[in-house]
Formats: structure tokens, C-alpha cells, sequence
């Protein structure tokens, strides 16, 4: 007999490779999601669709709107928008995240070309912006938004505007047949949009200074000074192609008066714009009558990854009613056997391995199985939860009818998941499976290891190595804006008992270039700013520590770590979390004593040291929102406080922001007056479509100063506890069954 | 670009050294990319051989049962075997079919109500169903569950109407089943499907023979030919 071949073939491969480098999967042929007008009913173009149709597109500075004039149109909701425009030696790259459906933020790093003023040939610069939408487009009224442009740096671009956008169907303005859209914009601006053709003017306004410290809230000049207004238009004839044409109202003084980087011969721009695929847009432009313009805008959602997440479909549970036919299949004197029991925990090792799970600990009676598992696959904990069940259900003898699920993080429960076995059975198959099983679980404290808990054979001790490469860039060198060094890492761990852990890494660097950057100038201790210094070695010791974390009563986790924590700093830290299993709050304590470590990062120390640590509040809105509150002392002896909010969404996507203000001076504190940033990670399965719990994540902050800033601990308890608790749980129910 | 072919030099060595991670901790994420990357290409050079032409001959060796699945949108066929038959609560017999490569697809009186292993999958799905009828049996509401917006779900709800075409026998693989055709027009969440069943119309019987249904967003329409019983 030949069997038949059972696999998945595609008959065409996609082959790959767009804007995030090497991305398996992504589809070659670039698609539009816009929906076809009069789709036969039964063809794919007319069934329901969630992807959403192409967004607005984008202005030189990186913002939905014309080409140099912005529109009042919003991103969708979560969109994240990376934006390089070049026109007339100026180039800008924007980085816009839409953080509410009417609220909108963006970062940009800008370079002027041979501008010769405030002591720099090439003028680099750092801006935010953000855009707050006053109301949504209705039947005759236009949408209008409003903007602060470089609101908070030293204010190169600083803007301030209204703008109001209204859209037009072709066919309703009497062009006949014709298909396409038109969108006119016009609006008021005051700053740069105020420079030219001003038509009033409001109190005074402070003029540019480049060069200062920068850093705080313009607030003396928002709105203020001469106004102009400025409109625009485009028209997008199909789903691919858009014409543009604006009259601008910035006057380029900086540029064009006070330096000569360009001509400013016209107040017209006008530009073409190609959707090439659903994430890239190239544009190409005419400026003010003499500049040669071009844009490229990458738009991601978070929400619609690159490759659909395809996990391997779990094996099917076989409800008990179809093999344990007879009585004596349903005992329970299993129990009180040891060797059958350490059968069974085999069994379910077996089990879970299959689907990348690790058993830590199972403890059986007749009627229940506590499992500990250890989830290093999936970043669900619902979908990892989901698997263990199915592992159970296949493995467990029939009299066994309560699954108690607690995932293990570092010898710690993190929460415990109770699922009767019969609704895993009834329930697979429900039209409303997730919500079903969801709504006859329970998620509770995990509690303490019971006493009689059977070990896995191969873990404690356990020793565990990896090779891997990393990079690590330094950003905003005036001389260089971008660095970075490559290599490898060697790591390897040793867990002799559950909680406890040896672990270190030796860093060799294979390439790169950070160690030519900018020596610190810092008045305060350098407690991060001799990047460079570090950066001198090659091959380094980058941490060697031990860790015990543990669970010191109900809703408590403790940990405590001794040894070189990272690279620049090394001592003793103790933290305290307590966080409810079904709670959205949570509180910390951390204590650290560290010692700066020598710049050749080996086993020697600075002669700088610093008791650091702070108390936290956490807390989980709605939409993925998580804020985080600190109070303490930071690295360099200053106190004081941080606020951040981070977005995360239920696929591990990330976007954050920071700032801390602390008693350092603004002054003492040098460029930027206090310490900001925002952070994003991107995760590793979002990116290939296949499970994994990794991500690639970047803070960057506009200045690497010495206030505010904290030290680099492994193995801080809040985020793995928050992943297992109720509400993320719930979040993601769906997973279960995958 | 001595810079570039450093750079080049490094990931180079990165790549021969990496592969590397022992015992039972999570890979570092550079290398989860850089062997999903390698893999990637492994996959291309050893792409699987073609599908032996399918006859009649072949499927009578078989000893168990198949059904064929094309995914439309992606060009892509596989044959899957029979892991489950049971049943719930819920009126009808389900099973659940499974590529090797774990692709599974589970149907409920020949009707589609879940997918996984595909990619944005259908979750779950409320189809109408009778005992000892095949296909649908009414009209009325349907309710597909599909993963969206990363690890969440989104619930499309129509409305359908049940159409009788009258017999159309098919042929699969060298024998032609009689057959009634069904056809459900379904409405609502901002779209319409058409799901088409071929039914076994002798008396007694209630085999979907063949089908084209809908099986969300992402994967499309699906059609599904049983080779074998």
C-alpha cells in the first residue's frame, strides 16, 4: 500500500523580503485591501473582511495630510507609521504612532544639509509632535484636528495649527463616471505655518534658538505670533495612485534667509504618491518651484501582522465516553501507587514536550491533577494553558476530573487555572467555544507547591547554554546619528532547585562602531553616559549572577539577585510584588545596592556606588493601556518619579512612552532637561507567524543622560505575573482552543 | 562599506555559530529569527515533491478514509485522513480531519466549523444542522468566530437563505455520486458568501459529497471533496 501524502502544498511559494529585512511568508504580490466595487456574490472579493482598507497618507513629516502641509485626517486606530522624506538637503524620519482613534504622536529625527548656523555644518534635531482630532467628518461638516508641531525640542519645526479636511466620492461631484476620491484640507498656522502670507497675528512669539538646552513645554508660544492659513488637495483617481497639490504657508526662513540650503521660489507644491503594497508608499514631488522632493511612508498595524500566526493544530481531546468504556477503567487506586503516578507524570512530559511545554511538577490524587508547567512556546498564556489541558485530557487516567493549571516562571506559580475536564470534552466543539470555557474556569492564586508534588526527573538540577547574536545601538551622535555593535552572545544558566538560578553571559562583539561616539560632558556622576568607555572592549563578562525568586504568601512574589547585573553595574537587589490573580492593580518594592563596574566589565569595580530603588504602582486599563508609577532614588543619588504608559496589545506588539523627573537641576540634568523616551517591541511570532515568546524591543530616548536613570535587573516580576493573571487570560481566550 | 562587509562578516559567523541553544530555557530571540530564517531556505531548496496522480486504483489500496481540501485564495491541496468522529450536544456528528503536517479542519454534518494550523483561522462556528441530514437543513442565522486583531476574536453574524438546485451528480475520481445541490446564501458583516453543498439525494443517505464553503477572512473558501469513506 502506498499511503497518500497528507501535507499542506502550496502550489505557489510566496517568496518574501519587504520592508523588515528577512520576514518569511510575506506575500510577494502587493495587495491592496480596498474593496471591490460589485464583487460577484460567492468570489472572496465580496465575503466579509477584517482587513482594513489603506490608510491616509503622508506628509514630509510623517503625519497623514498633503506634502509639506498636514490634513486632519487619523490613522486607524494602533497604526504605527515610520516615514523618511528628503527634499532640498532636508531630510526627516518620522516614527507616528496613532495612540487613541482621535489622538496621534510622533517622533521625528531631522538633518539640514550644509545649514552653517549655531555650530553645526549639518543641523541634526529631535521633535514630538501631537495631533488631537476636534471632531469626526460628518454629513456637511469637515473633520478638524488639531496639531503642535516640535512641541518640546529646541523647536527647529515648531508649529502650531488647526486644520479641517473634507472628503468627496468622484461620482457624487458630477464627474460623471469617474471613480476616485477627492480630500481638500485647509487650515490655520502659527510658528512655521505662520511664516508666510500671514493674515494676522496673535501676541508675540518668541524666536528660534538653536543650539539650547531644550526639552520643556513650549507653552509661551503655542498659538501665538503671526497666522497663515494654507489648503491643499488630493485626489486618489484608484486604490493605488494619489495626485497632491498644496499651498504652503512656511516661509523656510531658518533655511532659506538665515542660511541658503535652498531657493523658495513658489508657494505650490505639488506631488504623485504610489501605494505599492499595503505597507509601502513612494511618493515623489515638485517644491516650492525648485526642489525636487521624494518620500517613502512604511505603515504597520499591530493588529495585522506581516505573517498570520499559524500555530500546529493541537490534537483533538477524546471525550473519556468513547475509550474508558468499563468500570474498572474509572478507579482510582492509581493514586496510591507510586510507580503508576510516576507513569503518568511521564506521560504528560511526554505530552507537553510535543507541544513545546515543560513539566515542572504534577501532583495527582483520584480525582485532580495540579500540573506545573514551564511555557517557553507560546506567548498566550491562554493558548499555552489551552495545550497543557489537551495534554492532560490525553494522558490522565478517567477518574480524573479537575485540572488545576499553574504556569511556572523561574520556580514561581504565577496563578492557577481550574477547568473541569467534562466542559473540555463538551465544549470543544461549542459554537462559542472560547467564551464557553472561559466563563467555567477558574483563575485563583497558584498557592504554595504541594508538599506530595511529583518533580520532573530532568530539571533540578538542570543546565541550560545558548549562542546567540545580539546588537546594540546608540542613537542622536550629532556626528553620527546612528551606531551600532554587533556579535555574539554566550550564555549559559544552572537551576539546582526550583526558584533558584546561576546565570551568566560573556559578550564577544564581532563589529561595530559605538566606541568612536561623543565622550560624556555630564556635571553629575556618569552613571550612564560612559557608553563609550564601555564600548572601548570587545570581550566582556555581560552579567554573572544568582537569583531565587519565590512566593512568600497569597498574591505576594519576592525575588532577590546577587552578582553583576549588567553591563555597567553590579551588588544586591531585593524586590516585593503583590499582585491580585483578579486584580487590574498592583504594587512593588525594590531595593538595589549597586556598584558601577569598571569600564573593561570583567570582575572589577569603579569606585562609585549607590543604594537605588523605588516603589511601584501598576495598573491595566482598557484597549492594552498599562501605567506604571515609580517613586525612589535613581541611579545617580537623585530622587524622584516616573510615569509611563505603555500600550501593549494581545500579540505582544508594544508602544510606550516615559519621562522622570527627579531633584537634578535642568541645568545639571544638560540636553533635554529631564530624562524621556519611548520604548517598542515587536515580537518575534508577530514577525514570522509561528509561535515564540521573544521579542525585539528598543528604548530610545531623544539624550542618554546621567538623572533618572535605573538600574538593569534580570528577572523583574511584574511582567510574566501580569501575562498569567485574569485579565490578560481573558484577553486572549480565544488562543484557548488553538 | 568596509562597514557593510564587517557587518556582512559578522551575521555570516553569527549564522555558522548560531543553532545553538541547550536545555530547558526560551531561545534568545536573534535566534529564533536567524533558524527561522535558515529554515525558510532549507524549505525552498527541499521543496516536497509532487502529489502522485490521483486514481481510483490508489484509493482503493487506502485503508482509511480521505477527503480532499483545495484553499482557494492560496493555490494550496492536501489530502487529510479521519483523527476524530464524535458528537456533543449539539445536533450532528463531527469530525475532525488532519493534514500530517498539522493542518486540521473539524466538520460538522460536512459543514465547516473550525480550521487550525492555517493562520487567522475560523475558531468556531454555529451551523444549522438535523440528525440524518446532510449539509444544512434551514435558513436563518449563522455565526462564524474568527481570530482577529492579534490573539482576539471577532464574531461575523449573517443571515442566510437555504436554496434547492435540484440533482446534479458528482464525479470524483472515476464515480459519479447522485447528488442533490444546496446552495446558502448568506448576508451581513459588511459582505455575502455562498456556501455550496452536493448531497447524497438516495434515500437513507445524507454523505456531503462536495463542497465549497467559507471558512473566514484569511483562509477563504475551501473545497472539499470526499475520496474516500
Amino acid at each position: 500500500m502506498t499511503p497518500i501524502k497528507t501535507h499542506m502544498r502550496k502550489a505557489r511559494v510566496p517568496a518574501a523580503l519587504l520592508c523588515l529585512a528577512a520576514v518569511p511568508g510575506l506575500a510577494q504580490i502587493p495587495d491592496i485591501t480596498r474593496a471591490v466595487p460589485d464583487a460577484a456574490p460567492g468570489s472572496e472579493e465580496a465575503a466579509p473582511r477584517l482587513k482594513p482598507l489603506p490608510p491616509p497618507s503622508l506628509t514630509f513629516y510623517g503625519s497623514p495630510g498633503l506634502i509639506d502641509m498636514p490634513s486632519a485626517e487619523m490613522l486607524p486606530d494602533g497604526q504605527y507609521a515610520v516615514t523618511y522624506s528628503w527634499f532640498g538637503g532636508t531630510s526627516r524620519y518620522n516614527i507616528t504612532f496613532q495612540a487613541l482613534p482621535w489622538l496621534s504622536a510622533s517622533f521625528r529625527y531631522n538633518g539640514i544639509q550644509d545649514l552653517g548656523l549655531f555650530g553645526f555644518d549639518t543641523y541634526y534635531d529631535r521633535g514630538f509632535d501631537v495631533r488631537a482630532r476636534l471632531w469626526r467628518e460628518r454629513r456637511w461638516l469637515p473633520e478638524v484636528t488639531m496639531g503642535l508641531q516640535d512641541f518640546a525640542g529646541t523647536g527647529v519645526y515648531a508649529a502650531e495649527y488647526f486644520v479641517a479636511t473634507k472628503r468627496f466620492e468622484a461620482a457624487a461631484l458630477g464627474w460623471g463616471r469617474a471613480p476616485g476620491r477627492l480630500k481638500v484640507s485647509a487650515g490655520l498656522g502659527w510658528g512655521r505655518l505662520g511664516s508666510h502670507g500671514a493674515i494676522g497675528s496673535i501676541g508675540s512669539r518668541p524666536s528660534f534658538v538653536g543650539g539650547s538646552t531644550g526639552g520643556t513645554l513650549s507653552t509661551d508660544q503655542w498659538f501665538r505670533g503671526d497666522v497663515a492659513p494654507f489648503a491643499g488637495l488630493e485626489w486618489q483617481p484608484d486604490a493605488r495612485w494619489s495626485l497632491k497639490a498644496e499651498y504652503s504657508s512656511d516661509a523656510y526662513v531658518t533655511e532659506t534667509q538665515d542660511s541658503d540650503v535652498f531657493e523658495r521660489k513658489s508657494s505650490l507644491n505639488y506631488g504623485v504618491e504610489y501605494q505599492y503594497s499595503d505597507r509601502l508608499r513612494l511618493g515623489a514631488y515638485y517644491l516650492y518651484g525648485s526642489e525636487i522632493g521624494v518620500t517613502a511612508q512604511i505603515q504597520l498595524n499591530p493588529k495585522h501582522p506581516p505573517t498570520l500566526m499559524a500555530v500546529p493544530a493541537p490534537h483533538p481531546i477524546i471525550p473519556r465516553s468513547q475509550w474508558a468504556t468499563e468500570d474498572a477503567h474509572w478507579r482510582q487506586d492509581w493514586a496510591s501507587s507510586a510507580p503508576k503516578s510516576r507513569k503518568i507524570r511521564d506521560l504528560a512530559a511526554e505530552a507537553l514536550k510535543a507541544d513545546g511545554l515543560v513539566l515542572e511538577a504534577v501532583t495527582l490524587t483520584g480525582t485532580t491533577a495540579e500540573l506545573r508547567y514551564r511555557n517557553n512556546r507560546y506567548r498566550s498564556q491562554s493558548q499555552a494553558a489551552g495545550r497543557a489541558a489537551r495534554a492532560l485530557a490525553q494522558t490522565m487516567p478517567p477518574s480524573v476530573e479537575t485540572f488545576r493549571l499553574v504556569p511556572v516562571r523561574r520556580g514561581i506559580g504565577l496563578a492557577a487555572i481550574e477547568i473541569r475536564r467534562s466542559d473540555l470534552e463538551a465544549l470543544e466543539f461549542d459554537p462559542e467555544a472560547a467564551d464557553a470555557l472561559f466563563a467555567a474556569a477558574g483563575v485563583q492564586d497558584a498557592g504554595a507547591l504541594p508538599a506530595d508534588a511529583l518533580f520532573s526527573g530532568e530539571l533540578y538540577p538542570a543546565f541550560a547554554t545558548s549562542i546567540s547574536p545580539y546588537t546594540q545601538p546608540a542613537y542622536f551622535d550629532p556626528e553620527k546619528p546612528f551606531r551600532i555593535d554587533a556579535g555574539l552572545d554566550f550564555a549559559a544558566s544552572y537551576a539546582p532547585a526550583p526558584g533558584w538560578r546561576i546565570a551568566g553571559a560573556i559578550r564577544q562583539r564581532l563589529a561595530g562602531n559605538v566606541k568612536n561616539g561623543r565622550a560624556s560632558n555630564s556635571v553629575l556622576p556618569h552613571v550612564r553616559t560612559d557608553q563609550v568607555e564601555y564600548a572601548q572592549y570587545g570581550t566582556t563578562l555581560e552579567n554573572l549572577y544568582v537569583s531565587r525568586l519565590w512566593k512568600p504568601g497569597r498574591n505576594l512574589y519576592a525575588r532577590a539577585t546577587a552578582g553583576l547585573f549588567e553591563s555597567m553595574y553590579g551588588g544586591i537587589s531585593g524586590e516585593v510584588l503583590w499582585k491580585p490573580v483578579n486584580s487590574r492593580i498592583g504594587f512593588g518594592l525594590e531595593a538595589n545596592y549597586v556598584v558601577q563596574r569598571d569600564f573593561d566589565q570583567r570582575f572589577s569595580f569603579r569606585d562609585y556606588r549607590v543604594l537605588t530603588g523605588h516603589a511601584s504602582a501598576y495598573y491595566e486599563l482598557d484597549r492594552g493601556y498599562q501605567l506604571q508609577l515609580d517613586a525612589g532614588r535613581y541611579l545617580a543619588g537623585d530622587y524622584g518619579g516616573t510615569f509611563s504608559l505603555n500600550r501593549e496589545f494581545d500579540n505582544g506588539f508594544l508602544v510606550g512612552a516615559f519621562f522622570t523627573l527627579t531633584n537634578v537641576s535642568a541645568e545639571d540634568f544638560g540636553e533635554g532637561s529631564f530624562d524621556k523616551g519611548f520604548r517598542f517591541r515587536i515580537p518575534v511570532d508577530w514577525l514570522l507567524g509561528k509561535p515564540s515568546r521573544s521579542g525585539f524591543g528598543l528604548t530610545i530616548r531623544p539624550t542618554q543622560r546621567d538623572g533618572g536613570q535605573r538600574v538593569a535587573v534580570p528577572d523583574r516580576l511584574y511582567g510574566p505575573v501580569r501575562e498569567a493573571h485574569r485579565k490578560s487570560l481573558e484577553d486572549q481566550r480565544a488562543r484557548f482552543w488553538e | 562599506m568596509s562597514m557593510f562587509r564587517m557587518t556582512a562578516a559578522a551575521l555570516a559567523a553569527a549564522l555558522l555559530l548560531a543553532g545553538c541553544s541547550r536545555g530547558p530555557e526560551k531561545t534568545p530571540a536573534e535566534l529564533e529569527v536567524v533558524q527561522a530564517v535558515a529554515e525558510q531556505f532549507s524549505r525552498r531548496r527541499n521543496a516536497p515533491p509532487p502529489p502522485a496522480e490521483l486514481t481510483r486504483a490508489l484509493l482503493d489500496k487506502q485503508t482509511q478514509a480521505y477527503i480532499e481540501v483545495t484553499i482557494e485564495n492560496r493555490d494550496a491541496k492536501a489530502y487529510l485522513t479521519r483523527a476524530l468522529e464524535r458528537r456533543d450536544s449539539h445536533p450532528g456528528t463531527i469530525e475532525v480531519w488532519r493534514t500530517q503536517d498539522n493542518v486540521s479542519i473539524a466538520l460538522r454534518q460536512g459543514m465547516v466549523i473550525a480550521t487550525r494550523g492555517l493562520g487567522g483561522g475560523l475558531l468556531s462556528a454555529q451551523v444549522p444542522t438535523a440528525e440524518g441530514a446532510g449539509g444544512p437543513v434551514r435558513g436563518g442565522a449563522r455565526r462564524y468566530t474568527v481570530r482577529a486583531d492579534g490573539n482576539s476574536q471577532r464574531r461575523l453574524n449573517m443571515a442566510c437563505s437555504l436554496h434547492d438546485l435540484g440533482p446534479e451528480p458528482v464525479e470524483i475520481v472515476e464515480i459519479t455520486h447522485p447528488a442533490r445541490r444546496l446552495q446558502e446564501r448568506c448576508e451581513g458583516a459588511g459582505g455575502v458568501v455562498v456556501n455550496d453543498y452536493w448531497v447524497d439525494s438516495r434515500p437513507g443517505r445524507n454523505q456531503v459529497w462536495q463542497s465549497r464553503q467559507w471558512a473566514g477572512p484569511e483562509t477563504g473558501y475551501l473545497r472539499i471533496r470526499q475520496l474516500r469513506l
